[in-house]
C-alpha cells in the first residue's frame, strides 16, 4: 500500500509528480485502513443503536422506504400529472425513478444535516480519548450508506415486479457509486470542520437543503429542463449522479461518458480538498468545540 | 529500572487562542490573513522532563495549572504551540473515565469500542472479554445497557477496559477517586503492578497515593515547572505552597 518506496525509485520529475498526485488520494484511504477496526467498531454501534429500543429493530429500515414508495406512487399516479420525459414508461416506472432520485438525494442530505454537527457530538471521544476525528466522516457515510443500500433493495425487489426484469448495466454501478461515496467523505469532512468553528454551518443547511432537493433532477429528469437552463443544472454534482444512476439501473443504458468524468473529477477533488481542509484544522478545533 | 526515555517533553508550550466572539473562530480560518482575531493565552510555557522507562512520575499543581493540557498534549489529542513530545510506546490514556460509552449499548458493546479506541483489534478485545468482565465484576450488568449502571459501575467497566489494553505507558487524569473503597483498592492494585514492567505519568491532588506510587513529582505552577524531584523532596514545600495560599 506504501507509495513512499516507490517514490524513491521514480526516476524522472514528471515520474514524482504523478506519484505525489496520486499519494494525495491514496494517503486519507490509507488513513482509514489503519483504523478500520475502529471505524468497523463504530458503524456497529451507530447502527445497533438506531433501532435499540424498538420491537420491529431492524424492519423499520425496509418498511420506511416501502412506504414511500407506495405513497409516491399513489400520488403521482392520482393527484399530480406524470412529466413529460416519463409519460411513456407509465406510473410505476416514474416512481422508480423518483425512489432512485431519493435514495441518492437522501444519501447526501443526510451526510449534509448530521456532518456539521459530528464533532460535537463526539466530544468526548475527541477530547478524553485518542480518536482520530476524520473517520467520523467514514462512519457517518458508511452508515448512511447502509440504510441507502436497504432502500436500494427495497427498489430492485419492486424494479423486478414492475418490470420483470434488472437491465444487464446495473453490474456497472459500482463505477459510480464509489465516486459518489468519495465525493460524500469529502462534503462530510468539510462541513464537519466548517461546523466545528459556528453553528451557523447547521442552520444552513437546514435551510438550503429543501431547496436544493427541488433545484436537483429528483421528482423530474434533465430532459425536462429547458434547454438553456440545462448547463447549471450540470453544476449540480448530485443531479448528475442522480442522472447516471437511474441510466444504469432504469434505463439499461451507459451514461454520457464527458458527464461522467467531468462528475468524477469533481468528486475527487472535493474528496481531496475535504480531507485537506480537515486535516489542516484538526489541531485548532480540539480547542474550541 | 533503565535510563532509557520513554517519554520525552522538551520545551513544550501551548497557547489556547481567546476568541471574544464565537465566530471570531471562522474569520480567523477564513481571513488569517488579515488577522489575528484572538488573543493568546498562554497555559503552558517551556516544560521540559523526561520519563524513564518503568519510571512512574506524578504530575501536581493547584487547578488550572495547566496539567490536564499537558497530558492531552502528551496523548496527542491537542497539539502544543511549540517544543517536542516523544513517547515511545502505546499509551492507555485514562482521562476521563467512560468518556465515550453509549448508554443504549450494553457494557459489552461499549468494551469493544473503548477497546477499539484504545487501538484494539476486534479479535483482540472478544478474546480479553472474560477477563474484563471479571475485572469490572460488576455481574450480569456487563450485558444490560448503560443507562442502568450508576455512576461507579461505568466507571469501573471502563477502567476494566483501559486496564486490558496492554499499554506500555499508563497515563492517569485523577480519574481514580471514582468508585466505592473496594474497587479504588483494585485500582490501586492493578497500577502498582502495572509499575513493575510498565511506565506511569499520574496527575492527582492526593498526595499520600503519590508518595506511595511515584518515583519522582513534577510540581507545574502557572504553566511552567516549579520543581522536579523525588516526593521526598517536592510535597513538604508543595505543602507549604498550597497551605499559605489556600
Amino acid at each position: 500500500m506504501s507509495l513512499d518506496i516507490s517514490l524513491d525509485r521514480a526516476a524522472s520529475p514528471r515520474q514524482r509528480t504523478g506519484l505525489l498526485f496520486l499519494q494525495a488520494f491514496v494517503a486519507p484511504l490509507e488513513r482509514a485502513w489503519h483504523y478500520r477496526d475502529l471505524i468497523r467498531a463504530v458503524v456497529r454501534r451507530e447502527l445497533s443503536a438506531r433501532f435499540k429500543g424498538s420491537i420491529l429493530g431492524w424492519l423499520w429500515a425496509v418498511f420506511g422506504p416501502l412506504v414511500m414508495l407506495t405513497f409516491y406512487t399513489i400520488i403521482f399516479s392520482n393527484a399530480v400529472g406524470v412529466p413529460k420525459s416519463a409519460a411513456s414508461g407509465g406510473v410505476k416506472t416514474y416512481a422508480l425513478s423518483i425512489f432512485a432520485g431519493l435514495i441518492v438525494f437522501n444519501l447526501f442530505s443526510e451526510i449534509a444535516y448530521r456532518s456539521p454537527g459530528l464533532l460535537q457530538e463526539h466530544v468526548n471521544f475527541i477530547k478524553k480519548s485518542i480518536f482520530p476525528s476524520e473517520t467520523l466522516a467514514w462512519t457517518a457515510t458508511i452508515r448512511a450508506l447502509v440504510y441507502a443500500g436497504i432502500s436500494f433493495a427495497v427498489l430492485l425487489l419492486f424494479q423486478i415486479v414492475v418490470t420483470g426484469g434488472l437491465p444487464w448495466s446495473i453490474l456497472l454501478l459500482p463505477l459510480v457509486v464509489i465516486p459518489f461515496t468519495l465525493f460524500l467523505l469529502g462534503a462530510s469532512w468539510f462541513l464537519m470542520a466548517l461546523g466545528s468553528f459556528t453553528r451557523d454551518v447547521s442552520f444552513l443547511m437546514t435551510s438550503i437543503i429543501p431547496v436544493m432537493m427541488f433545484a436537483t433532477p429528483i421528482f423530474y429528469s434533465f430532459t425536462d429542463v429547458p434547454e438553456k437552463a440545462r448547463i447549471y443544472f450540470r453544476l449540480n454534482v448530485i443531479g448528475n449522479y442522480i442522472e447516471m444512476i437511474r441510466d444504469l439501473l432504469l434505463h439499461g443504458q451507459l451514461p454520457d461518458l464527458t458527464v461522467y468524468a467531468g462528475t468524477v473529477l469533481v468528486s475527487l477533488l472535493i474528496f481531496r480538498f475535504g480531507y485537506r481542509f480537515f486535516m489542516r484544522y484538526k489541531s485548532i478545533f480540539v480547542d474550541v468545540i | 529500572m533503565s535510563s532509557e526515555p520513554i517519554i520525552i517533553c522538551d520545551g513544550v508550550g501551548k497557547a489556547f487562542q481567546l476568541y471574544m466572539h464565537r465566530n471570531d473562530q471562522l474569520k480567523q480560518t477564513l481571513f488569517w490573513r488579515w488577522g489575528p482575531f484572538y488573543k493568546e493565552h498562554w497555559v503552558l510555557r517551556d516544560v521540559t522532563f523526561n520519563v524513564s522507562k518503568g519510571e512512574c512520575v506524578g504530575i501536581v499543581g493547584r487547578n488550572g495549572a495547566g496539567k490536564t493540557t499537558l497530558l492531552q498534549i502528551l496523548c496527542g489529542i491537542t497539539t502544543q504551540t511549540h517544543g517536542i513530545t516523544k513517547l515511545n510506546g502505546r499509551i492507555a490514556p485514562i482521562l476521563a473515565l467512560g468518556a465515550g460509552f453509549d448508554i443504549e449499548l450494553s457494557g459489552q458493546e461499549n468494551a469493544l469500542i473503548g477497546g477499539a479506541i484504545l487501538g484494539l483489534k476486534r479479535k483482540e478485545v472478544l478474546k480479553r472479554m472474560p477477563s474484563i468482565e471479571a475485572f469490572a465484576d460488576i455481574g450480569d450488568f456487563f450485558y444490560q445497557p448503560l443507562k442502568m449502571y450508576s455512576s461507579g459501575m461505568a466507571a469501573r467497566l471502563a477502567f476494566s477496559v483501559c486496564a486490558h489494553a496492554d499499554a506500555d505507558i499508563l497515563i492517569v487524569d485523577e480519574a481514580l477517586s471514582v468508585g466505592d473503597a473496594e474497587f479504588g483498592a483494585k485500582c490501586d492494585a492493578y497500577i502498582k503492578d502495572f509499575a513493575k514492567h510498565g511506565t506511569i505519568l499520574v496527575v492527582s491532588h492526593d498526595l499520600t497515593t503519590l508518595e506511595a506510587l511515584c518515583d519522582r513529582l513534577v510540581w507545574i505552577e502557572n504553566g511552567s515547572v516549579k520543581a522536579i524531584g523525588t516526593p521526598q523532596q517536592i510535597i513538604p514545600d508543595y505543602k507549604i505552597a498550597m497551605g499559605r495560599e489556600g
